[in-house]
């Protein structure tokens, strides 16, 4: 066993090339607001824009088929970008993207080559921001219950419907979504799912109040919208995978959604909970030497350390095309209590300076006050906590006679 | 031994409640909460107007004299809301400490218009440095005359902003005796500033070269102040506990409700035992709360012995009000996020109140104190 990636001398050069190509293109001036709600539109477009030329080189979706605009890249690699990143402050992708991550895996698996050409090379270059339009008033948990319409129209789709806690603030190019094509045929084998275009007349995009849209870091959504299709005319070539056959593209993403891509990187909100107490004091000690807050801030360390060896775990799994059941909900619920306990922590440990992003009585510049909101909203999206473990059950062949298999990934 | 509320009492209830969703349904909760739009005034003028304010103030300062069971009624009632203050820190808080340690005059001056409202006064005790022990207090009082001038800066001040008075807890730089001094919040010297976020109305107030006269040190002189507000915050705990048990209770119903009403899979989300896990949970934290809470009522008014269940009942039910709201959310998933749908307007008190008055540490290390251990 090996619990670090190991680097040919080719591919440290390669880090030293990362190192000096990150020098030159990350845009100065960019920043972190602790709620991506207050992420501007100049700061929006420094980090797209820092995405395309990521993109242009191959390194925002480097895993990816140099054929649809991917990097051609192995895992070691990858890693590598991604390190270099966080060291430079950043995520990859920079910005809140819904298309290469899950969208882009879905038309991956299950596109015809034709569209795999059209739609993956802007996704993977960075060209276009995709969202996510999954949910809706009457699908939440049970996705499949979907209600929204896409109906033949000669060499297009009319697509009718309604979409909740979806997108993200400044806008996207395009959005994927799964909709009821067949109202006759049987549950899950009645939906179709389409790549469309944003600018589409009939598309009505409105912001919804949240007590927080996003997670950890400025790469967050910053709001969710409610997206009205009113009579939305889509061509059929955008239909990825074939009539009533939606879900089973679907799976593909949702398995990823579920923590089966797995991660490498740090939790920064606990990296800054650790380096706030250390260099805070509370009645001339630092808070870190009080012993009520190490057992808590140890809490939080320990489980915190068990997400990321099972992140870990998902990541190698992933890229060696070891076969999951389980293990991508599994992470994916310890991710989210961990959030919500930590929360209370943070609470315990800081008082109400964790309550407020007050310049001078707040904490780690709001990102305190942040997780306190956070903790709470992010073990809903992408499957409550009560799903993961639906689905874990499912997957380990308990309570169903036969066992679930995972949604197929590449 | 008989655990129902008098017929009195549940006419207050019953009085209470109708008060609340007439005066302060969930839109006007969310308008006052909203930090752009005006706050809405008439709704406290109407509270001002029932006398509950004055529900523990005796009647020979104009209040009605009540038992802190029948302040446990009220309040829970409020904490459905949850309805913003100043009503617990002033004609609970304060009025006790005055109570506590005011001299004959002070009492006379201030509890009576404490009682209708037309004062509202805070305490302000806790600073940047955060806690609720008598050393955490760093505010100085300087020695003038008869009187001091005071320096420093209070922090996390529940209701301050609300405020007509403080009731500053200060530290004699001569004699370093901490006591409490009361100061009109419109004084030039004092500013007081919002704390933005999570946090429900909390603010920071400094205080620069005010000057105060002996009359307006409680008791007269600052040594005693202290004790005087640590009695008071003894009784007025267990109150605050009932206001928590009110705002676990509104939640818990809503939970159920939504739980009924709410279909995924073809069946309403209670049917699903992870969901019915989450509100037993829930309906467990909140009989905690609730039992623990009017037993250290019961304990005050019946003049028994009650340190250990006053511990007891904040540790359980800041917890309690704190973990439900936790509970509601996973009951609710992405709804509960929605600030329209008034489930985090509990959230966001429960995380406030866990705090004040002394999180569930400190209640914790007192209790075990109080037990001898
Ligand atoms: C901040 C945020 C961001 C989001 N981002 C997106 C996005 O980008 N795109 C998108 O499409 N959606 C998004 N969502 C929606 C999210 O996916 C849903 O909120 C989530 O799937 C839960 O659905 P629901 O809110 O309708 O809750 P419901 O499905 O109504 O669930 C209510 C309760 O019932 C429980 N429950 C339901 N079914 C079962 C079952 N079978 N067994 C046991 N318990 C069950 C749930 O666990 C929960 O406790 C987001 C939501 C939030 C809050």
């Amino acid at each position: 066993m090996d619990f670090e990636p190991q680097y040919t001398p080719e591919q440290e050069e390669f880090r030293q090339e990362v190192k000096a190509w990150m020098k030159d293109n990350v845009p100065p001036g960019i920043v972190h607001p602790a709620d991506p709600i207050d992420l501007t539109e100049e700061q929006y477009q420094l980090r797209r824009d820092f995405g395309r030329r990521l993109g242009a080189k191959g390194w925002l979706w480097a895993t990816a088929e140099t054929e649809y605009g991917g990097g051609g890249l192995d895992v070691e690699h990858a890693i590598v970008l991604e390190e270099e990143a966080e060291a430079a402050g950043l995520t990859i992708p920079p910005f809140y993207d819904s298309g290469g991550r899950l969208g882009g895996a879905s038309i991956v698996v299950w596109g015809s080559d034709e569209q795999k050409k059209f739609f993956l090379p802007p996704i993977f270059k960075g060209e276009v921001r995709t969202w996510q339009l999954l949910s809706e008033p009457e699908a939440g948990s049970d996705l499949a219950n979907v209600k929204s319409t896409a109906v033949k129209d000669g060499d297009d789709y009319i697509i009718n419907g309604q979409k909740v806690f979806v997108g993200s603030s400044l806008g996207c190019d395009y959005m994927w979504t799964l909709t009821v094509t067949d109202t006759e045929a049987k549950r899950h084998e009645n939906l179709g799912w389409f790549m469309i275009p944003s600018d589409l007349p009939g598309i009505t995009v409105q912001p919804m109040d949240l007590l927080i849209s996003g997670g950890e870091s400025g790469a967050g959504s910053g709001v969710k919208n409610t997206v009205f299709f009113d009579n939305v005319r889509v061509p059929a070539f955008n239909l990825i995978g074939g009539h009533n056959q939606g879900w089973k593209v679907a799976t593909t993403h949702l398995e990823l959604e579920h923590g089966t891509g797995g991660k490498i990187s740090r939790n920064v909100v606990v990296d800054k909970l650790f380096d706030y107490c250390r260099t805070n004091n509370r009645r001339g000690e630092p808070i870190s030497k009080d012993s009520d807050a190490r057992e808590k801030l140890i809490d939080v360390h320990i489980e915190q350390e068990i997400v990321r060896l099972l992140q870990l775990r998902n990541y190698w799994m992933r890229h060696s095309g070891v076969t999951t059941t389980y293990e991508g909900p599994q992470a994916s619920y310890l991710r989210k209590t961990l959030g919500l306990k930590m929360s209370r922590h943070i609470l315990d440990i800081l008082g109400p300076a964790a309550l407020t992003f007050d310049p001078k009585l707040g904490a780690s510049e709001g990102h305190m006050e942040a997780h306190s909101r956070a903790g709470i909203i992010a073990i809903h999206p992408g499957g409550t906590t009560d799903i993961q473990k639906v689905i874990m059950s499912r997957r380990i062949g308990i309570g169903r006679e036969v066992r679930e298999k995972a949604g197929a990934l590449s | 031994m008989d655990l129902s509320l008098t017929p009195e009492q549940e006419m207050l209830k019953t009085a209470v409640r109708r008060f609340v969703q007439q005066e302060y349904p969930k839109e006007t909760l969310l308008q006052i909460a909203s930090p752009t739009e005006p706050t809405p005034t008439e709704p406290w003028e109407r509270l001002t107007q029932t006398g509950w304010l004055g529900i523990l103030i005796p009647t020979e300062y104009g209040g009605e004299g009540g038992t802190f069971t029948d302040a446990g009624v009220l309040f829970e009632e409020l904490g459905r809301g949850p309805v913003p203050g100043p009503h617990l820190s002033s004609s609970v808080l304060a009025a006790l400490t005055l109570l506590e340690g005011g001299t004959d005059e002070q009492k006379r001056e201030w509890l009576p218009r404490m009682a209708t409202g037309e004062v509202r006064m805070v305490a302000a005790v806790t600073e940047a440095d955060y806690g609720w022990l008598e050393g955490d207090v760093r505010l100085t009082a300087k020695q003038n005359g008869n009187g001091y001038t005071l320096n420093g800066a209070k922090a996390y001040v529940y209701d301050g902003e609300t405020a007509t008075h403080l009731l500053c807890a200060a530290r004699s730089e001569q004699r370093n005796e901490v006591g409490l001094v009361i100061v009109p919040a419109n004084d030039p010297g004092i500013k007081t500033r919002h704390l933005p976020g999570f946090a429900w109305n909390l603010s920071e107030i400094a205080i620069e070269n005010v000057s105060a006269d002996s009359f307006q040190v409680l008791g007269g002189v600052l040594a005693g102040g202290w004790e005087a507000l640590e009695k008071a915050e003894q009784k007025a705990i267990p109150v605050l506990c009932a206001y928590q048990v009110g705002g676990s209770q509104a939640i818990y119903e809503l939970s159920v409700d939504y739980s009924r009403t709410r279909h995924q899979f073809g069946t309403p989300i209670g049917r699903f035992q992870r969901v019915q896990d989450q509100i037993i949970n829930l309906l467990n934290a909140l009989d905690a709360a609730r039992w623990t809470a009017y037993e250290a009522l019961w304990k005050l008014d019946i003049g028994r012995e009650s340190a250990d269940s006053v511990h007891l009942a904040k540790a359980v039910g800041s917890e309690g009000y704190y973990e439900a709201c936790n509970f509601a959310h996973e009951v609710h998933a992405g709804v509960g996020s929605m600030t329209e749908y008034g489930l985090t307007l509990h959230t966001a008190a429960s995380r406030t109140l866990y705090h004040y008055l002394g999180d569930p540490k400190f209640h914790r290390h007192r209790l075990a104190d109080a037990l001898g251990l």
